[in-house]
């Protein structure tokens, strides 16, 4: 409950559009409630009088035609204001946060699986969208309805609303309640299953050459099978306990419809009420448990909302990686880098890297190379900032990372990470991520420079051509270098480029290496690589063993 | 569940109109176990309990309320009041719940057919696709299904014969309500199905919309910080939230058009309602004479029934949703897998031919690209007697991958390839998958422990056999510094370790095998020359006695192979490589023609 309230601040700009729908959920009951009890009250009456006393009935047959005119408007209004105002919730919701998605990146080192991600994302928000229609909007109206009747009742039938009154609260909140506790526990394991079952799929879906050629299909399969089986009897019980407790409700509401009219039929046979009052009472008290049966209909979803909310909540809250200063220095132009004695380390005691320093001058090209796992990635993400080091100062232009705004360190300083991905988007928006208002002109330049410029001529619609997921209608070696292209794009004075030739053939290794000085023309280059580096392609070189760093051969 | 998807008759097609037509969704049910007749037969005995009850209540509140009876003779009929509603609760409880299991039991059998058609389509078939679509298909699009069974269908059984069997009852009662019953209940579902026809094309954009969203989240989910380096965090973010503002604004249609239906529906309704109490009223007041002798416990009844008569009406509009959203989501799972999605696979079976020995043996192999724009291979041949090891360079994209997956059947080919002197196409698959590995170009780990991602290659592996490959495939170079070693975790994406690493895991997979033949798509991409070195010595010990081909990138590797080949223009040409390469002794191994 506590993370939904947490989400106050989303609701607020929508407040008027729930009130409304708050307020036409009210009328659409009352009117609902009205209607039966003035048309119970009418027949009765009517039955009664036909002894030949006089009878107005136009009064009566308009008030039943009037209530239920009002009840069907009021319903269409309250539906669409409800889920209007919801929706609009939601998709601020969605961007609120992807917005804090982006401090926290990269999420993996959170813990978070990438189909679990992809699952809390679209399927917690949707569970969130009728949260409000199911339950708050119905619990406003019952209670504003069970007033009303309970104060009919003390009118003609005192001693009923001793029953009423716990008997429509059990049924609207005590059952609704137990019931969400109840489905907590299991609508929490039912949204881990499914994103389980996403993570299955997935599996088998972008491990499909693996199960194949390893002969495991059917162990595939099978564990997909078992995912759906288990997501499958979780979701039965879950729909068994709404089952539960909406009989339950319904045999509240028979229960007090049963003792009413008891207490009724003794009533009128005292002659402490009157046949038409007893009939319209009965009908109204019967119509006002309706709103009791919305609520419990709904624990299901009310329940899996709580978990989704809570575990929204729980990325929401997660802390960044790394944080901005409070009061952030400009960054000074300028295009040196330096590591001062510089350590890192993920877990305590296990380093990464053990004081290294290392100064760039502005415009120069330096290679890191070493072996897989001697910290060259973590170097590339200190640089970046993804991560504080856990001693020693990483600069740029001579300003401590720390203490300037990450916006500006990622405007100086570019990456080619070694996983860069290719968006399942066009080519030119692929592109446009490195530099938005970039000229065809200057793309077609950058494609040129990572030389991948006639296989996108190539492709159907050039710039305009719609790459797959992964980028897949690319070969791998394409689609390195149109990440490399993206990078090269970018104005950052400082180029990162961790193996930008992964994937290449030597040809076109060696000869984009050579090129490097021109493709990068006064850029500072830091370059992580394994190939072996043409003469002049960098000023530097220098070697990473075991988290440290020793210069190898200064070419320049 | 029966293994439905080996009878013939169990597939429906899902092809263009038969998947809008309910027919086709409505097939499934066959798959929905015995007590699915519970689901449908329980409401219907419920609407009986409900005339009793509305009988007896009318008949309690006459003896009272005209007769003046003293409460206390009431007792008995209280009780019988009491009782029915109790065995109605019950009722229509065990019929929800009979529901709900026979939705479920129809999920498990499309997403497992669904899945088992996917392993059994040909791996370049995902490629093309989103994986976020894919998944999302299978997750949400198939829960889409529960509500058509679980709910829509049961409510349009009793929508069918509830309003009819109502009206049947008010007949000796009062005829002229009776024929108001039947002439206003038939027409509402024809002022729905107005509206409804608006509702299904909406509600299927909607469901595009959906899986689109799905789909951009995962994408650029996986490149988040690369967005994030670039400063896109706000446009990325602003894009998200017009991708969601336009689902919202289809969802709303859907919405308005089904609230508009249920809208029309109350006002007949209410309709109804009011022209029967209108009517009862009247007569008692003797301003109506077409039935004088109307009692009040009668006139009651009728008017309690009024409203049944149209809940199951109003009961089918609240889940007329359930209809359209899963005939959408079943239009949307055909876009994604394919029209015959549902069908058992047609070419399953292979055939029972073995290879004979390790000789690889190809002719005139031409493969285009998936939409046969591009010829990547050109008439290549190539033939590697058994025990040969084969290096293939070739540019980027210049077509290395594709032939080595038309090679480990990965890629449907011509009949151009024999492997030990059988043709490709009819080798068994078990046999063929026994008798080859092959390592992709991007492995992919699972979830779980390093040794568990390695005993893919075989399961009951003991963990000294594991260990052994873990140490041949270089995988000890890292997996020893590790905290918990080969048992050390990993992630989805194979978290924590590089696309190196990652490499020589999936290489391991292939030592833990015995194949006569060895297919590897740049085993060593992303090493440096000396764990490179190490890692070719462990492959060349493997390989000794298997005929192994290496496409990549590196001349180092390539200098340890018995011969080198190049590919380009879609053939591949005899390479001598620099002074290594044509000093190493040939095994016959070479380029026909």
């Amino acid at each position: 409950m506590n993370a939904i309230l947490s989400f106050r601040p989303l609701f607020r700009p929508h407040r008027r559009t729930f009130l409304t729908a708050l307020l036409l959920a009210t009328l659409t009951l009352a009117a609902g409630t009205a209607l039966l009890g003035t048309s119970g009250w009418f027949i009765t009456a009517a039955a009664l009088s036909a002894a030949g006393v006089a009878f107005n009935i136009f009064g009566p047959s308009s008030l039943v035609r009037g209530f239920s005119l009002i009840r069907i408007l009021a319903r269409y209004g309250e539906r669409v204001a409800g889920h209007q105002a919801t929706l609009r919730f939601l998709s601020d919701l969605r961007a609120w946060l992807f917005e804090r998605l982006f401090p926290r990146a990269p999420l993996s080192a959170a813990g978070l699986r990438h189909g679990d991600l992809v699952s809390r994302l679209v399927a917690d928000v949707d569970a969130l969208d009728s949260f409000f229609l199911v339950a708050v909007a119905p619990a406003v109206a019952v209670l504003a309805i069970g007033s009303i009747v309970a104060g009919l009742l003390a009118l003609w039938l005192p001693v009923a609303v001793l029953l009423y009154v716990p008997l429509l609260a059990a049924a609207a909140f005590a059952i609704p309640i137990i019931a969400v506790r109840h489905l907590g526990a299991s609508g929490r394991h039912a949204i881990e299953a499914s994103a389980a079952l996403r993570t299955a799929a997935l599996d088998g879906i972008a491990g499909h050459r693996d199960f194949v050629v390893n002969g495991a299909g059917d162990r595939a399969i099978a564990s997909v099978a078992e995912a759906a089986r288990r997501l499958g009897r979780l979701r039965t019980d879950l729909g068994d306990t709404v089952v539960s407790a909406a009989t339950i409700a319904q045999g509240l509401a028979g229960l007090c419809l049963v003792v009413t009219l008891c207490l009724g039929l003794d009533a009128l046979h005292a002659g402490r009420l009157g046949g038409p009052t007893l009939v319209g009472l009965l009908l109204a008290v019967a119509a006002s448990f309706e709103a009791a049966a919305m609520l419990v209909r709904g624990t299901a979803r009310i329940g899996m909302g709580l978990a989704a909310a809570d575990r929204l909540r729980a990325i929401a809250a997660m802390p960044p990686a790394v944080a901005d200063p409070a009061m952030p220095v400009p960054l000074p132009t300028g295009s040196e880098v330096a590591f001062r004695d510089v350590s890192f380390a993920y877990a305590a005691g296990r380093p990464v890297l053990e004081g290294v320093s290392l100064e760039v001058a502005p415009g120069r090209r330096i290679a890191v190379t070493g072996a897989s796992g001697s910290g060259k990635s973590t170097l590339v993400a200190l640089l970046l900032r993804l991560a504080d080091p856990t001693a020693g100062v990483v600069t740029v232009a001579g300003a401590d990372l720390r203490t300037v705004r990450q916006a500006d360190l990622h405007a100086r300083v570019a990456l080619l990470s070694q996983d860069a991905p290719v968006f399942m988007d066009t080519v030119r928006a692929n592109l446009l991520v490195g530099r938005p208002d970039a000229t065809d002109a200057g793309l077609w330049q950058a494609l040129e420079r990572a030389r991948i410029a006639d296989a996108i001529r190539a492709l159907p619609g050039g710039l305009d051509a719609f790459l797959g997921e992964g980028g897949r209608t690319l070969s791998t070696g394409e689609g390195r270098r149109l990440c490399l292209a993206r990078a090269l794009l970018s104005d950052a004075a400082i180029l990162v480029l961790d193996e930008p030739t992964g994937g290449l053939d030597h040809e076109t290794e060696q000869a984009f290496l050579a090129d490097l000085g021109a493709a990068t023309a006064g850029r500072t280059v830091i370059l992580v690589t394994h190939a072996t580096l043409p003469a002049g392609a960098v000023d530097q070189a220098w070697r990473l063993d075991a988290g440290r760093l020793a210069l190898m051969e200064e070419t320049a | 569940m029966e293994k439905s998807t080996d009878d013939p008759d169990a597939g429906i097609a899902l092809a263009g109109r038969s998947a809008a037509d309910p027919l086709a969704l409505a097939a499934l049910r066959r798959h929905a176990g015995r007590a699915y007749w519970l689901a449908l037969a329980a409401p219907l005995l419920a609407g009986v309990l409900l005339v009793a009850q509305a009988a007896e209540l009318a008949g309690i509140l006459e003896r009272a309320v005209v007769a003046g009876e003293p409460p206390a003779t009431l007792v008995p009929a209280l009780a019988l009041l009491a009782l029915t509603m109790l065995a109605r609760f019950l009722v229509g409880a065990v019929g929800e719940r009979a529901g709900i299991r026979s939705a479920e039991r129809i999920k498990l059998w499309l997403r497992s057919t669904l899945f088992a058609r996917l392993m059994a389509a040909p791996p370049s078939w995902a490629d093309s696709r989103s994986s976020g679509a894919l998944s999302t298909a299978l997750v949400e699009q198939a829960d889409a299904v529960e509500g058509f069974f679980a709910r829509f269908y049961p409510a349009m059984i009793q929508a069918a014969l509830l309003p009819i069997a109502f009206a049947a009852v008010a007949l000796p009662v009062d005829w002229l309500v009776a024929l108001l019953f039947l002439v206003t209940a038939p027409l509402i579902p024809v002022f729905m199905a107005l509206v409804g026809w608006g509702a299904q094309a909406a509600t299927e954009r909607q469901a595009e919309a959906l899986s689109r969203l799905g789909g951009r989240f995962a994408d650029r989910l996986s490149g988040l910080v690369t967005l994030k380096l670039f400063g896109r965090a706000e446009a990325e973010t602003a894009a998200m939230r017009a991708a969601g503002e336009e689902l919202r604004i289809r969802t709303m249609r859907v919405l308005r058009i089904a609230f508009l239906s249920s809208a029309v529906l109350e006002f007949f309704a209410a309709l109804g309602v009011a022209g029967v109490a209108l009517y009862v009223g009247l007569t008692f007041l003797g301003l109506v004479g077409v039935h004088p002798g109307l009692g009040y416990g009668a006139g009651l009844f009728l008017l309690l029934l009024a409203p049944e008569v149209y809940n199951p009406l109003r009961l089918l509009a609240a889940h007329y949703h359930d209809r359209a959203a899963a005939r959408a989501a079943m239009i949307e799972i055909a876009r994604q897998f394919g029209d015959d999605a549902l069908l058992p696979p047609a070419t399953a079976a292979t055939g029972s031919a073995a290879p004979a020995n390790g000789d690889i043996l190809v002719a005139g192999l031409t493969l285009r690209t998936p939409d046969g724009r591009r010829t990547v291979l050109d008439h290549l041949d190539l033939a590697a007697p058994a025990g040969a090891a084969i290096a293939i360079l070739g540019g980027s994209g210049g077509g290395k991958t594709t032939l080595l997956e038309a090679l480990a059947r990965l890629r449907l080919s011509d009949g151009a390839i024999t492997l030990g002197g059988a043709g490709l196409a009819v080798i068994d698959e078990a046999t063929l998958r026994r008798d080859l590995a092959f390592l992709p170009q991007r492995p992919r780990l699972f979830h779980g422990s390093i040794a568990d991602n390695i005993r893919l290659g075989r399961p009951d592996a003991p963990d000294a056999d594991v260990a052994r490959a873990a140490i041949t495939a270089g995988v000890g170079l890292f997996a020893d510094g590790l905290p918990d070693g080969l048992a050390t975790m990993i992630g989805e994406k194979g978290f924590g370790l590089s696309g190196g690493e990652a490499q020589r895991v999936a290489l391991a997979r292939i030592y833990l095998r015995d194949p006569r033949f060895i297919l590897l798509d740049e085993p060593t991409a992303h090493l440096d020359a000396a764990t490179e070195a190490r890692v070719a010595d462990g492959l060349l010990v493997f390989a000794e006695g298997r005929t192994l081909l290496v496409a990549t990138h590196s001349l180092a590797l390539a200098a340890r192979m018995d011969e080198v080949l190049r590919l380009a223009g879609g053939r591949l040409l005899p390479t001598p490589l620099g002074a290594r390469g044509g000093a190493r002794p040939a095994r016959g191994s070479g380029v026909i023609a």
